[in-house]
């Protein structure tokens, strides 16, 4: 039992160092390829990481005391989250710590009062709710091909799970275009100047709290392609490649995605990722419990 | 055995003491003692009975006809009630409920003595310990809430004698369901809570008050009906009044008992408030806010779930009856619950309303409580047990609350509850403390619900998967966007916690500890109380000699105990100044009131902006889905018992 808190200990402290470094380059990309989609040259590589630096430079001020508080913890539980997914931890307990994040990332928006945060607070709050089934249904997936919650069962499986859990993985895609906060899906808010709500969830965060969000959000793209990835990997070392590979295919189609479609309204968001969950997830995991 | 017969007695002593007493400081005195010396025996009784579980040879025919004398209390309550009030229908079910007792009691089931009459193993502790110390805790806040309705309702008679000595009562009547082996002292007292449940939700004797009990009381004789058939059943047929005697067989031979367990378990889902009977919990959020409380955390709807987490043995065995019929009642017990869980958590999103947030809430948590005792697999009791345990300890936390909140603001909507977090700092701490044990990791509601899940799926129970899944997204819902209502904080408006009384402090505060303790030692509890009870349950039949291992690892659930304390420092420690420039929000112009949310615009006009929570009433308001849930629900139940009577030997 000791051991296995201070893996996680020790994932936790190694994914707070690469998922930053990772996430940035990742972020860095992603302008790239936006940029040349639109027609444009885009900025250089590491200009997320600029960013982020010159918002930690930026004076301390804030509308209350409280709001940095939640976002410092929205990061840590992120990094705690990751920990646990990289030191081969339990999946679900993985789910559920993201879940934590999210909360204390939509109570910091929510203690500012501004109207702006509030309506980005409670869309973030939606995209909660409609991705969360669908996770869910990722993790229980998971669990019946592999037989364990643990990601580290993965390492020894005799064949990729993607082979019992295809239609669960499509649908996990769909969803994650909310959780990586991509058009059409992007209620909350956005990285393209197109928002209608000032910043949304992000309106009142300035200086090093928007540097931490930044962070934040770097760290759970990795973690959410982590998720991906691991459908991929099975007892043979070589299938970690092919894992990586998947993960950054996906990742430049929701690049593709992000540039190709309007944002939605509220209502086909929940509709249509609900749909997918009991279509796809659901439809999934009956075949697995009874065939 | 000497400190059981003080638990179930002292409160009536209490209640008899209180019901005499009309000076408002000797009440005091004597409700603070009360509850201090059930508190003390409920510890002393764990401490006492550890780890065992105990029979005890204990019979009396005094006590059979005490029993007698209190169905024709009962009954003559009912009665009277339903003729004042007009009521035909409870008059009716009273009168055949009552006659049907007599018959079972002097014709069916007057040779079968049962020699143990009271019994206790570890899940009657944990049930002791939450009757004992919410249950009092809630008598105690009741002092101070009932000071202040009483001043705010001073045109009407001061009834609270007969106040105070119902919630005493209900904890004498609560203690004796969970301590009876002998089943007609079960139903007896099982009865008791339904009136007494009554009289409370219908206290203030308003017409809307009056017609909710009436529901109540409709509602929970048809489940007490459904009760004394299933005894019928027993004393015939099993020749037997004793519950352990009867749960055996049915772990024995779950295809001879189908019909008693269905009734039982109909029984169960009257009173624990499932669908389509969940409109009696809502309508009980007329009465004072202790009733609710209590209503909801320790005791009624408990003792529903009580009921049916001691069948889940026959439920398990009777999924692997040879018989198709045997697993009849399972089936009805697992959808009902899932059902509920998944379209009252849905329900509670449009909802502004605090106290109706927190009884869809709770009929949400019964139902995953229920689908857990109907799954009955050793993983699947266990997540029970740790729903029971933290749904009572937060569930009283945020009644409290929320009651302490309404007499300060003057109201019970989540609308009005803005800025709580300066307005009343420390209530909201802890309300936001209560909400986040409700639902999110690594708070025990949520490990208990991490287990449902890995019980649901271990036994394949697609349909529960599906349905905990979408419930779980849509409690986020609810959930996050009231805790997010109390976090707001803007400038310092006045602080309205003075004058909350000090009665009200101290349970808050006991609340508030019991819940954030049972989150830190889960493992423990886990380890020392659970595990041996499922070990005494299961050994036999699930587990087969071997040692119990729960849903969850034991270093997960130690992570998350760990995490727990840390948000609670977070919370109460960590939320306070800081050195950054205070700067004002954007309002698409000058600020002039940041609490208000006034600004001026480009035309130098004074302007407010407003926002609002979401209710989304199009997509989930009530008219919307509750329908479906109820006729869902209701289905299963009618087909369940159309099934099961065919079961009964000889009717084919």
């Amino acid at each position: 039992m000791g051991m296995n808190i201070i893996y996680i200990i020790l994932g936790t402290l190694a994914f707070a160092i690469c998922a930053p470094v990772l996430g940035c380059l990742l972020a860095g990309v992603d302008r790239k390829i936006s940029a040349r989609m639109q027609g444009r040259v885009g900025p250089v590589l590491l200009q997320p990481y600029y960013d982020v630096r010159k918002l930690l430079g930026k004076e301390n001020a804030s509308v209350n005391a409280t709001e940095g508080v939640y976002v410092t913890c929205a990061l840590v539980f992120t990094l705690l989250a990751g920990g646990i997914f990289v030191s081969g931890g339990n999946l679900l307990m993985s789910v559920f710590v993201v879940a934590l994040s999210a909360l204390f990332f939509i109570m910091a928006a929510y203690s500012t009062r501004s109207p702006y945060a509030e309506i980005g607070a409670a869309r973030e709050t939606l995209q909660v709710m409609a991705y969360e089934p669908m996770v869910l249904f990722m993790a229980v997936g998971v669990y019946m091909a592999l037989g364990s919650f643990n990601v580290a069962t993965l390492t020894w499986a005799a064949a990729p799970i993607i082979t019992d859990t295809w239609a669960i993985f499509v649908g996990f895609l769909f969803v994650l275009t909310i959780k990586l906060r991509k058009s059409p899906f992007d209620l909350s808010y956005s990285h393209h100047a197109h928002q209608e709500l000032v910043k949304g969830i992000t309106t009142e965060m300035s200086g090093s709290t928007l540097a931490k969000v930044e962070v934040m959000h770097w760290c759970e793209n990795i973690l959410f392609l982590g998720w991906v990835a691991m459908f991929f990997v099975w007892s043979n070392p070589l299938s970690w490649v092919l894992a990586i590979a998947v993960a950054l295919a996906v990742y430049f189609l929701e690049i593709w995605i992000d540039n190709n479609f309007a944002r939605v309204k509220w209502q086909l968001l929940l509709k249509s990722a609900w749909i997918v969950a009991i279509v796809l997830g659901g439809v999934n995991i009956a075949v697995l419990a009874y065939w | 055995m000497a400190i059981i017969g003080f638990l179930i007695l002292f409160p009536l002593v209490s209640a008899a003491a209180l019901l005499c007493i009309r000076h408002n400081l000797a009440r005091r005195v004597v409700v603070c003692v009360s509850a201090a010396a059930i508190v003390a025996a409920s510890i002393a009784l764990v401490a006492a009975y550890f780890g065992y579980a105990a029979a005890f040879e204990f019979s009396s025919v005094a006590i059979d006809y005490v029993c007698t004398g209190l169905s024709v209390v009962i009954t003559a309550c009912i009665v009277y009630y339903g003729i004042r009030y007009r009521n035909v229908w409870a008059v009716m079910l009273a009168l055949v409920q009552f006659v049907a007792v007599i018959v079972l009691e002097y014709l069916f089931a007057h040779d079968i003595h049962e020699k143990i009459g009271i019994y206790l193993d570890p899940l009657t502790l944990v049930m002791a310990l939450i009757i004992g110390i919410v249950g009092s805790g809630i008598c105690v806040y009741a002092l101070g809430y009932m000071d202040d309705f009483q001043a705010q309702h001073s045109g009407q008679k001061d009834r609270r004698p007969v106040f105070f000595a119902l919630m005493f009562l209900f904890l004498s009547a609560m203690f004796c369901v969970v301590f009876s082996n002998n089943l007609l002292w079960l139903f007896t007292a099982w009865e008791v809570t339904t009136v007494c449940s009554f009289l409370l939700i219908g206290y203030t004797k308003t017409e809307e008050a009056m017609k909710n009990a009436f529901r109540q009381i409709i509602m929970n004789l048809l489940g007490g009906l459904a009760f004394v058939a299933a005894l019928f059943f027993i004393v015939v047929n099993c020749k037997t009044l004793s519950f352990a005697v009867f749960l055996q067989m049915g772990v024995s031979r779950p295809d001879l008992v189908v019909l008693p367990v269905t009734c039982l378990a109909f029984a169960g889902l009257t009173k624990a408030a499932q669908m389509p009977f969940h409109t009696w919990l809502l309508g009980a959020m007329v009465a004072p806010t202790p009733t609710s409380a209590l209503l909801h955390s320790s005791t009624m709807v408990k003792a529903g779930v009580f009921l049916l987490i001691k069948l889940a043995p026959i439920f398990y065995c009777s999924a692997s009856s040879a018989s198709i019929l045997a697993a009849i009642p399972s089936l009805m017990v697992i959808l009902v619950g899932g059902v509920t869980f998944a379209f009252c958590s849905a329900l509670a999103i449009s909802q502004s309303n605090a106290k109706r947030v927190l009884a869809y809430s709770t009929v949400a948590n019964l139902g995953l409580i229920t689908a857990c005792a109907g799954v009955g697999t050793p993983e699947a009791v266990w997540a029970a047990i740790f729903l029971v345990l933290f749904h009572a300890v937060a569930k009283s936390l945020l009644f409290l609350c929320v009651g302490t909140a309404e007499h300060h603001i003057g109201s019970r909507d989540i609308e009005d509850m803005d800025l709580l977090f300066e307005r009343m700092p420390r209530l909201a701490r802890f309300m936001m403390l209560g909400i986040m044990c409700m639902f999110i990791a690594p708070f025990g509601m949520l490990i208990a619900k991490w287990a449902t899940l890995v019980s649901f799926v271990d036994t394949h129970q697609v349909a529960l998967i599906i349905l905990l899944a979408f419930g779980s997204a849509a409690t986020f819902m609810f959930w996050a966007k009231w805790l997010g209502k109390l976090a707001g904080v803007a400038g310092l408006p006045p602080n309205q916690e003075e004058g909350t009384h000090r009665s009200e402090w101290v349970s808050i505060g006991l609340m508030a500890m019991l819940a954030l303790g049972c989150c830190v030692t889960l493992p423990l509890i886990s380890s020392y109380v659970v595990e041996p009870y499922l070990h005494y349950l299961f050994g036999g039949i699930a587990l087969r000699g071997e040692a119990f291992t729960a849903g969850i690892s034991s270093s997960n659930l130690w992570i998350a105990s760990l995490a727990a304390a840390i948000i609670f420092i977070v919370l109460f420690a960590g939320l306070g100044t800081t050195k950054a420039r205070k700067v004002d929000v954007y309002l698409a112009g000058v600020s002039v009131d940041n609490s208000g949310r006034t600004f001026r615009d480009s035309l130098s006009a004074e302007r407010t902006a407003t926002a609002r929570n979401w209710y989304m009433e199009g997509v989930f308001g009530e008219e919307m889905i509750a329908p479906i849930g109820t006729i869902c629900s209701a289905l299963v139940i009618i087909i369940a018992f159309a099934v099961s009577a065919i079961s009964l030997p000889g009717l084919i």
